[in-house]
């Protein structure tokens, strides 16, 4: 199992919470998105005709997740589509990490997609990002 | 009496109870909760942990509140009302709520249940398609960046003058549906670029657009509800809850990163990084201020142009002009926001989080339109259940700065909901009980089930029995749009 996510039933009663994890740091940030893109609407009804490359760059792995998550976010509002899959790269570059992303995805079709919630934005509630043993593991709580 | 909480709770009357301030390290005033102790009981123990945060923030003036309907927020608790002294005390977004000015609307009409009913399909329908809902809808109102920034200043205003209105709407809405001070240089590109083209649209989650019968046997002030434009008789009204969707969560974001580091700067500890706070004369304090004031304009503006889309909907569905079908605004209110107002301790930054402003007859704060009644207080139950117009009091304004509850307040997770029912369930269920409803989806449509919130009854009779607020009227839905 390289990476994985599942939903959290326990914590934030009035939004959604999930937790991700992967073998490495660019495995547990391919997790997360893929909780995000869930939450929104189901990615196999999605088409991948719009496409974003997304590059950012933070000293703490915990921040470039926290904004990548959050320009998944942005771009669902921008642009109004939701997601069909990201591709990514991350490495560690001297003391700052860096992430290479394409996001791919359609405009909101209602007949054609199945649409879920709309996420208004990633919380730091509860928001933790760590190494345990050889996995990394988040802990990301969505405002619905 | 069994509480979610180690934290000591102590009755002060039936419907007021308070946690003193040697209940947790740093905190400046006591905690209040209103709640019947059924109700004080079922708050989850996030209610008592943050209520107690907030007890603890600079400045802050005689109590820390949370309303009956209170239930865990970000920092502060939903049902969270606050008053900070100007010079001394902070600003926080996790204060305001996220969606800045999430708010209700309710407007009426001359129809009755027996002109809708057997056109109530094809009014759905037509709302349904005029109101866009749902992730990433948008609106039909095409903005550029100065037109943006004018919306963003001018509010409801702005939607008049462009057509989206009447003139006489504006002294229905909270402060004119204009808040002066709003800058639109205080707001990131970022966040305009999420909300240019959301105008006019009502998200998902918990906000809705709701057709409503007003019965002769809810109503529970004849003569404040006939002031207020409700005759009940079956009468048809309308109640929309949205907010500033992710224009204002931007502005909350971009601002919660500026105060986690002002914090450090102004020395400033806080007991959850999501109460994050700037002193309020700061630079910081006051660029938030004039931003969040943009994002409640906003949300005004959004209301505004979701109304005139409903009055279209109905001039075209039943063959007459929105003047002639009556469809005039009763009110509309904002329930997360941070305003300055004056009480006997001097003017202070009142923030509402999940609760209503509540001003009683007479209060200066009000239009001469309510000087008779009090403010009207619009208060959203889950879907099935109903909701409620009130009127705000004096008592309130001396004993909660004027504040009451918002709505009914979950008790349930979404995820446990989705289990508990499907959507096309629910929606069946609500059809066959006279409930017609449109979704955009099935999954959020189960979130949003009736069982998954507080009996709205039992908040509103706190309210009333504590006096901060009179119960007008129960409004009974018969027709729902959720995102």
């Amino acid at each position: 199992m390289a990476h994985s996510f599942r939903f959290l039933d326990d914590i934030a009663l009035a939004d959604l919470a999930f937790e991700a994890e992967g073998d490495s740091v660019e495995e547990l940030f391919r997790a997360a998105p893929r909780a995000v893109l869930e939450t929104l609407a189901d990615p196999a009804s999605v088409a991948a005709t719009w496409e974003r490359r997304i590059t950012k760059t933070e000293a703490d792995p915990a921040d470039l997740l926290f904004e990548w998550l959050s320009d998944i976010v942005y771009w669902k509002d921008a642009d109004g589509v939701v997601f069909h899959d990201a591709e990514l790269s991350v490495r560690q570059e001297g003391s700052t990490w860096r992430l290479e992303a394409v996001l791919r995805g359609a405009s909101v079709d209602q007949i054609a997609q199945t649409l879920h919630n709309d996420v208004k934005g990633i919380t730091k509630h509860l928001y933790v990002v760590k190494q345990e043993g050889p996995r990394w593991f988040a802990r990301v709580v969505v405002d619905v | 009496m069994k509480l979610n909480t180690e934290i000591r709770v102590n009755k002060i009357t039936d419907e007021v109870w308070e946690i003193p301030v040697t209940e947790k390290s740093g905190m400046l005033v006591p905690a209040r909760i209103y709640a019947t102790s059924s109700i004080l009981q079922s708050m989850d123990r996030g209610v008592f942990d943050q209520v107690t945060n907030v007890a603890c923030l600079p400045g802050i003036r005689r109590h820390a509140l949370c309303m009956p309907d209170g239930h865990w927020g970000y920092g502060f608790p939903i049902g969270g009302v606050a008053a900070f002294d100007l010079e001394t005390g902070v600003i926080s977004p996790g204060g305001v709520g996220y969606d800045v000015n999430c708010g209700m609307r309710l407007i009426r009409t001359d129809l009755t249940l027996e002109d809708v009913q057997p056109k109530l399909d094809r009014l759905m329908t037509e709302l349904f398609r005029r109101v866009p809902a749902g992730v990433g809808a948008a609106g039909f109102v095409r903005l550029n960046r100065d037109s943006f920034d004018a919306v963003m200043t001018r509010g409801a205003r702005w939607c008049v003058e462009e057509g989206y209105g009447w003139h006489r709407d504006l002294a229905h809405i909270e402060a004119g549906g204009c808040i002066a001070g709003a800058d639109a240089s205080t707001v990131s590109d970022h966040a305009v670029g999420r909300g240019i083209n959301q105008l006019g649209t009502l998200g998902s989650g918990n906000h809705y657009l709701e057709v409503q019968v007003v019965s002769n046997d809810r109503v529970f002030d004849p003569e404040t509800a006939a002031a207020l434009g409700l005759a009940g008789q079956d009468q048809i009204v309308v109640m929309v809850h949205c907010g500033s969707r992710g224009f204002g969560h931007q502005v909350a974001s971009d601002y919660l990163k500026t105060f986690e580091k002002a914090m450090r700067r102004y020395g400033i500890a806080v007991k959850d990084q999501q109460l994050a706070c700037a002193p309020f004369r700061s630079v910081e304090g006051q660029d938030y201020f004039a931003a969040m004031n943009c994002a409640a304009n906003t949300a005004f503006a959004n209301r505004q142009v979701i109304t005139h889309q409903i009055r279209e909907a109905f001039a075209a569905v039943f063959g007459k002009s929105a003047e002639e079908l009556g469809m005039e605004l009763v009110y509309d209110v904002a329930h997360n926001i941070a305003k300055v107002e004056r009480y006997p301790e001097g003017e202070l930054l009142v923030h509402r989080k999940g609760a209503t402003r509540a001003f009683g007859p007479g209060s200066p704060g009000l239009p001469p339109l309510f000087r008779q009644t009090g403010q009207p207080v619009i208060c959203g139950g889950s879907m099935e259940t109903g909701s409620y117009l009130l009127v705000g009091t004096d008592r309130a304004v001396r004993d909660t700065f004027g504040s009451t509850m918002h709505g009914s307040g979950r008790t349930m997770s979404r995820a446990q909901a989705k289990k508990t029912i499907r959507g096309e369930q629910l929606q069946q269920q609500m059809k066959q009980r006279g409930i017609l409803v449109k979704a955009v989806s099935m999954s959020g449509l189960a979130e949003e089930a009736g069982f998954a919130y507080k009996n709205i009854s039992e908040v509103v009779e706190t309210v009333d029995r504590a006096g901060i607020t009179k119960k007008v009227a129960e409004l009974r839905p018969i027709g729902n749009i959720k995102g």
